[in-house]
Order: structure tokens, then sequence, then C-alpha cells
């Protein structure tokens, strides 16, 4: 009997992504109940090629939050992720950067400042904008809103050239958002430190092979490891390889293997500080853990095209990616099992997900089974952790790596036991928070509930409010 | 005889099945189960022949009820529709629903668009892999015959890369590359300008003209061009990529068809040419006379199509569709095959 069905997959909790394409759509998808099927809700703006969505940063928070969206026609946008009304628009021809032209210096790098520069009591919006010609501008927008009601607050807006040669491809900003990052075509890895406008590293080119062969530079993506140190980078080429660089050991990668053979398109890091997941441009999703360099495990799941974007979710073990494929898909990233898909009609160029999202009929089952995830995460972090303290298990593999690679790179392994050593600090100091952070949870699922009904009464702070 | 003899076998397995249990105990027992080979096999042959029959006496019913229902002027029972692989394939959320706004508005700003407009006229570069000799040639012949405006340049030692950027700055607006290994023709590579995507097809079952019997010849006249059953996104776009490479206003005096057949993923070539003829249809000898008049007034109005295929026949499967011009170290892709799409005979990606 033929199957006529599709084979089903198992739901997943109850979610909200935002995705962008290339006609310069936003789509929302959203899942509701205990295990749901991901569904596409809304679809903002109207199909468009030269609004096609080129970069875009979201600011999840809890009030207010916010959706930057860079278009190809030269438009940077702040969109409401709720409703999506455009709140602010500016053009990046106005920012003042010398030799620009929409055409052919597209916006490549964005990045909305969530936490420092907003605290004002102005509600300006910081925006970092890089091109691909190396030009990048920090710049505060004024929302409409807020625009008639503090008429002192005016845009500051500072420009500097990252590169003059060469072509940016990626670039990302650190949790703190002290220090960023920007790499691509003919451009080594370069780090600013965003209080002086000032580079403050560069990576150097890996050593010849044996053969004396070298491949020329080009990163396609890039990230900070952890959010507790911008020290550590994970870079992505297009000649197949993933580098770990340390900026307090070396300007030569410390780590550095291939994976597969097509170029690595986004490399995205996970909570824990170790873990990155890596796409390429043939559809392959995998994850690695960058202390060793050990492949961890693929994704697998008739992924047919180049994926472009992936985003983890900041609570639950939850892993959106999308790209060339056009569809929006959802993983498990303990189990690396594809929780479904949705089919998304366009090529896919970023994604985004919205973690303040509980659906809101079934708020008891809904919020039960996170808490029941997140006590999932947290035993099995647990375990980890356990297995990693044992110094013992830890020197023998150091010894092992160091027989591995002889005396020539014992520098790089002090290093890199230099760096484990201070992981382990630093785990113990993740865990504390995250306990921490798992009361203030718990006391937040209260409050929330408390301040969804002042926020009624408030009209000027703007409401979430989601259908049904 | 031979009828009587199958209607004595079929009357005695009948008559045994009623007799006894036991025998319908045995025929139901697999025999698959039975150790013996003579034993076994005896077995098998006669649950085939028991199977057969049935099989006959089904249809013959089939067919008497329909010559019944044709005598006495009622409808005659519906016609049961074979299953096939392609009508049980497997439900897809990327086939294409008709009035689907999106859909209409990816398609105005895909790269075809321009080329499907009449902007501008196709013009197509054809070369070859590096080495190339017999069928290679031979079969690029004739495609130059097919598609109209195309240019064939010897392939050299030209970088493909290369090769794209001299057609970019020469306004082609595709790039048709024939793969060929051992002397045969097995990949087809079309490139669109200026900025892809790139289709890497696996090309089997080639057939030349010549090799094709009682085959045309075509003329030169734009031919008219046929897709078939693109259904998905994928589908649309790999369709709209092979009509950007025929001029979109075919000269119908030509009368030339040409014929991309999407099938289980698989898309078959064929070219013909095509005639409408008013054919007298034989009458019957008997009564001629009686006929005759009423026949003339007939066959007067009657206009048969005649097909006459001048090759060449070949078929084209997708193997990868890139974003982009051809890049094959830095090269992102819009859909690979996968090993693990294979888990259904009964799922489609064109």
């Amino acid at each position: 009997m033929p199957r006529i069905t599709t084979v089903e997959t198992p739901g997943c909790p109850p979610l909200r992504a935002l995705t962008t394409d290339v006609l310069g759509l936003v789509k929302v998808v959203e899942a509701h109940g205990k295990v749901g099927t991901p569904k596409l809700v809304e679809t903002w703006g109207s199909p468009d090629v030269s609004r096609s969505v080129l970069a875009t940063s979201f600011a999840d928070r809890q009030t207010n939050p916010l959706l930057a969206v860079a278009r190809r026609n030269g438009v940077v946008e702040l969109l409401n992720p709720l409703n999506g009304d455009a709140l602010a628009k500016v053009m990046v021809c106005e920012l003042g950067l010398s030799n620009h032209s929409t055409e052919d210096d597209p916006v490549v790098g964005l990045h909305l400042f969530r936490t420092k520069k907003t605290a004002l009591s102005s509600r300006l919006s910081v925006l970092l904008i890089c091109t691909e010609k190396g030009k990048a501008c920090l710049r505060s927008i004024p929302l409409k809103e807020a625009s008639s009601l503090d008429a002192s607050a005016v845009p500051t807006s500072r420009n500097w050239d990252v590169s003059t040669a060469g072509k940016v491809i990626c670039s990302s900003v650190d949790s703190e958002e002290n220090y960023a990052l920007f790499g691509g075509r003919g451009i080594e890895l370069n780090m600013w430190d965003l209080e002086s406008y000032n580079r403050i590293w560069t990576s150097k080119l890996p050593r010849v092979n044996s053969l004396g062969i070298f491949s020329p530079t080009c990163f396609t993506a890039a990230t900070f490891l952890s959010r507790e140190d911008h020290r550590k980078i994970v870079a992505g080429t297009n000649n197949y390889q993933i580098r770990l660089y340390d900026i307090s050991a070396q300007r030569r990668p410390v780590v550095s293997f291939d994976f597969r053979e097509s170029p690595i398109k986004v490399v995205k890091e996970d909570l824990n500080g170790h873990t990155v997941y890596v796409g390429t441009g043939t559809g392959d999703l995998a994850s690695f853990d960058m202390r060793t360099g050990k492949l961890l495990g693929c994704f697998v799941g008739k992924c047919s095209g180049s994926i472009r974007s992936i985003a983890r979710h900041p609570e639950l073990p939850l892993l959106a990616s999308c790209g060339l494929d056009s569809y929006l898909r959802i993983w498990d990233s303990r189990t690396r099992q594809l929780l479904s898909a949705v089919f998304l009609k366009q090529h896919l160029t970023n994604v985004a997900i919205d973690s303040h999202f509980y659906s809101e009929a079934p708020v008891g089952d809904a919020t039960d089974q996170i808490r029941d995830l997140q006590d999932d995460e947290q035993t099995e972090a647990g375990g980890l952790r356990a297995m990693e303290k044992s110094p013992r298990g830890k020197k023998n593999s150091i010894e092992k790596i160091k027989k591995k690679m002889g005396n020539k790179t014992q520098m790089v392994v002090e290093a890199f036991e230099l760096s484990a050593s201070e992981d382990e600090d630093m785990d113990k100091q993740t865990s504390l928070k995250r306990k921490e952070l798992t009361k203030l949870k718990r006391s937040k699922n209260l409050k929330r509930k408390k301040r969804k009904i002042i926020a009624n009464n408030e009209d000027q702070i703007m409401l979430r409010c989601y259908p049904n | 005889m031979v009828a009587g003899k199958r209607k004595d076998r079929a009357s005695e397995s009948a008559a045994g099945d009623r007799g006894d249990g036991e025998e319908i105990k045995k025929a139901k027992l697999l025999p698959s189960l039975i150790r013996n080979k003579e034993k076994r096999s005896k077995v098998y042959a006669n649950l085939k022949r028991d199977k057969k029959s049935e099989k006959r006496k089904q249809a013959k019913a089939r067919e008497a009820a329909e010559n019944r229902a044709l005598e006495l002027g009622e409808e005659p029972p519906p016609k049961k529709i074979p299953r096939t692989i392609e009508n049980t394939r497997e439900p897809d959320e990327t086939v294409c629903k008709p009035n689907d706004e999106e859909l209409v508005a990816a398609n105005d700003a895909d790269e075809f668009s321009k080329i499907l407009k009449l902007e501008i006229p196709p013009k197509i570069l054809i070369t070859t892999c590096r080495f190339n000799s017999t069928r290679g040639p031979a079969f690029i012949q004739e495609l130059m015959t097919v598609i109209p405006n195309a240019h064939y340049y010897k392939r050299g030692t030209h970088e493909l890369k290369k090769i794209v950027e001299y057609a970019k700055n020469k306004e082609f607006t595709s790039i048709v590359v024939v793969h060929t290994n051992r002397r045969e023709p097995d990949a087809l590579l079309i490139i669109n300008l200026p900025d892809g995507p790139t289709a890497h097809f696996k090309l089997s079952n080639l057939v030349l003209r010549k090799d094709i019997k009682h085959h045309g010849n075509p003329t030169s006249h734009k031919p008219e061009l046929v897709l078939n059953n693109f259904t998905t996104r994928l589908g649309y776009r790999i369709g709209r990529m092979i009509q950007s490479l025929f001029p979109q206003e075919p000269f119908f005096r030509g009368r030339r068809v040409v014929t991309f057949h999407n099938q289980r993923d698989f898309i078959f070539f064929r070219h013909h040419r095509y005639i409408f003829e008013s054919k007298e249809k034989k009458d019957d000898s008997k009564d001629k006379k009686a006929q005759s008049a009423q026949s003339k007034i007939n066959t007067e109005g009657r206009v048969i199509a005649r097909l006459q295929e001048c090759g060449p026949r070949f078929t084209l499967k997708l193997v990868t569709l890139q974003h982009g011009t051809f890049d094959s170290k830095g090269g992102e892709f819009e859909w690979v095959h996968k090993a693990d799409m294979d888990t259904s005979r009964r799922r489609f990606f064109l």
C-alpha cells in the first residue's frame, strides 16, 4: 500500500519566529499548544525585489522589542515585531558615508544595540551599520513616537572605515556590545572597540601547508564564542574551514578544521559557551564542540538548500534555521532532531526567535512544558559539568592531544589549556548565574502577569498583544 | 480447444475449492514455507494460475456489464483509474497553487523575467568540456538547430569562470555546457547570465537524429515550446530557466515543436514537426454506395494532426541548482539532491 501521508514530525513547544526573505516580506510563524505545529500567521510588507532584506537584527526584550531590517534599496527600517509597524526609517545614503551608492555598496552588517546605549531616558535606538565596502557607521535613531516628546534627542552618528580594500561579508557584535568584529573576502578578521573606535586586534593568515600552498582569505561567517568572554571568536571561511581564534593568545587560529566540501555560510554560538552550530552552502547543518574541534553531530532532515541564518532560542533547547530552500526548520538542539518545518515560499535570508512569546490559550500546559525543558537542560548541563570537573580525564585528554600535535604546537596547546581552565572557572560562574536566573525566571512568570495588567493601563508603552 | 481446457481447469479448481476445506488450507499455505522445491514450484504454479483465472473472470464480468449497459442504453459503470506512482504522489506543500500572489511576484522578480517579458532576446553560448569528440560535437550540431540564436564556441583550455565573464561582456543570456565522458555526452550545465542560477543536469538516453527511424529535418523557424508537468516551486524555476533559452514568439508556420516533459523528475526532451491534414477515412467496402454521400461531408471537415520526430531525443535529470553563476568551490546551492531525500519512490521535486 503506498504511503499517502507525509511522515509526521514531532511538534515543537510554543514558539514565535520572524523570517525575512528576498522579496522584502517579513513573515511571522507561531506554534501554539503543548506540541504545536508552527504555522504562518502574518505577512508584513508587499512583495518587491528592491526591498529585498539583506540583514536584520532583533532586540529580544520583554518590553519594547525591536526588529531592524536593512533593505537592498538602502533603507534601514525599525519595525515593531509585534504588529509590523515601521517605527523609524533611515536612508543609508544620508548617513554621510563617503563614496557611497546603494547599488554597488549594499549593507551587509546590522546590529541593533539592546542594552547599553538605549538605557537613556530618550527613546533612541542605536544601530551599527556596515556596508560591503567596509564603511561602518554607529548611529542613534529616534523612534517616531519619541521624537515629538523629546526634541532634545539629537541623532548622533559616528562613521569610520573598517577596511579600504576587499569586501566585508560577516560582522558580529559581542553580547556586552563593546566590541565589533568584521571579516570578509580579502579582509582578515578584525576587532574594533566601540568606545574608542580603534582596531584592537587583527587575525593573521594561517601558515602555509606542507606543499607551500595557502588559500586567500575569505571569511564568510563569524561570531563570538561565549557570552561572557569577547576574546574567543569562531569564524567560518569559504574554504570549508572553521577556526577558533583567541585574541589573548595569538593572531593565528588556535583550532582549525574542515567541514565537508562547501563554504561555511553561518556560524552561531550556543548558550553554553563552547558549542557552535555551523551551516553550509549545500544545506548541511552541524554542531561542533570548539574546545576540541570535534563534530558533535549533524542535523539530518532533507535540507536541500544553502543555510543562510540560524537562531538559537535563549531559554529552550531550540534551534531555527532557514535558507535558500525556503523552509524554516525548527530543531531540537540537544538531540539534533527535526521538530518541524514550515514552507515559506521565498528564499529566506534571516530568522529571529521571539523568546518572550507564550501562547495564550493553554497557559498552564505551555509554561509547565517550558519549565520541564529548562529542568532537563539544567540536569544535562550539570552532567556535563561533572564530567568536566574530573581533572584526571581532562589531563589525560590534554596529554593525548599533546602527543598528537608534537612539540611544535606545544605553545598553542598551552594556550588552549589556559583557555580550558578559564572555561572551567567560567562554567562555575555560569552555573551560579544560571541558578540565579532560573530563580528569577520563576518569579518573573508571576511578575509578567502583574506587568501585563500595568501595561494595559499605560498607553504610551507598546503593548505586547498577540492575536488569539 | 484451448479455451475449453482452461474452462475445465477453472471449473475443476472451483469444484475443488467447494469440495473440501483441506484444499483451501493448502492453497492458503505460503509456498515459500514448503521446503521441497518440486512441491513448492507446483503449489506456486497453482496459485499463480488461480490468480490469473480470477483476474480474467473479473475482466470478463466488467466487459459484460459494460456491454449490457450499452445495449440497455444506460450509463456504463465508471472506469477504474489505475494506481500509478504519479497519482499516489506524496503530498507536497511546495506545489504551486494557481492565483498565488507571491508566486506571481516572485516570477516577476526572478532572473528570467527580462527575457520572458520580451525585453531582451535570448542569445545562447554553447560550449563543451575540455575533451570532446564523436557524439559530443554531433549532439551540439543538433542542439544548434533546436535552439535559435545559439553560438558555438570552442572550449579550448579556458576556465568556465572566465567564459562566464566573457559571455557577460558579449551580452549572452545563457551558457550551455555539454559535458562528455568516454566520448558520450553525460551532463548538461545551463548557466543563466548575468547572475545565475546554474542548473546541472544528468543527461542520458541520447539518440541522435540519424538514429531515429523516419526522422524529419527541422527548418530554421522559431520553434514552439511545450513544458509539461512542472508543478513545484523548483519545477517552475527550472521550467522558466528552460523557457528562457528559446525565443518567446514562435513562428507558427514553421510547425516545429520542442517538448520538455517532466515525469517523475525526469525531463524528456523531444523535437517534432507536425502537420494538419484533412484526410479521407477508409470506408467500408460493403455499403460504400449508401454512405458515400454522408462520408464525403464528414471527411471534408476532418483534420488529423500528424507528428514526425526530428531528433535529438534525450532525458535530463536535475542534480543541482546553484544560486549565482558557476562556482564549484564557493557556490551556494538552492537545491541539491541528497541521498536522504530518496526514502520514498513517491516523492518528486519538480
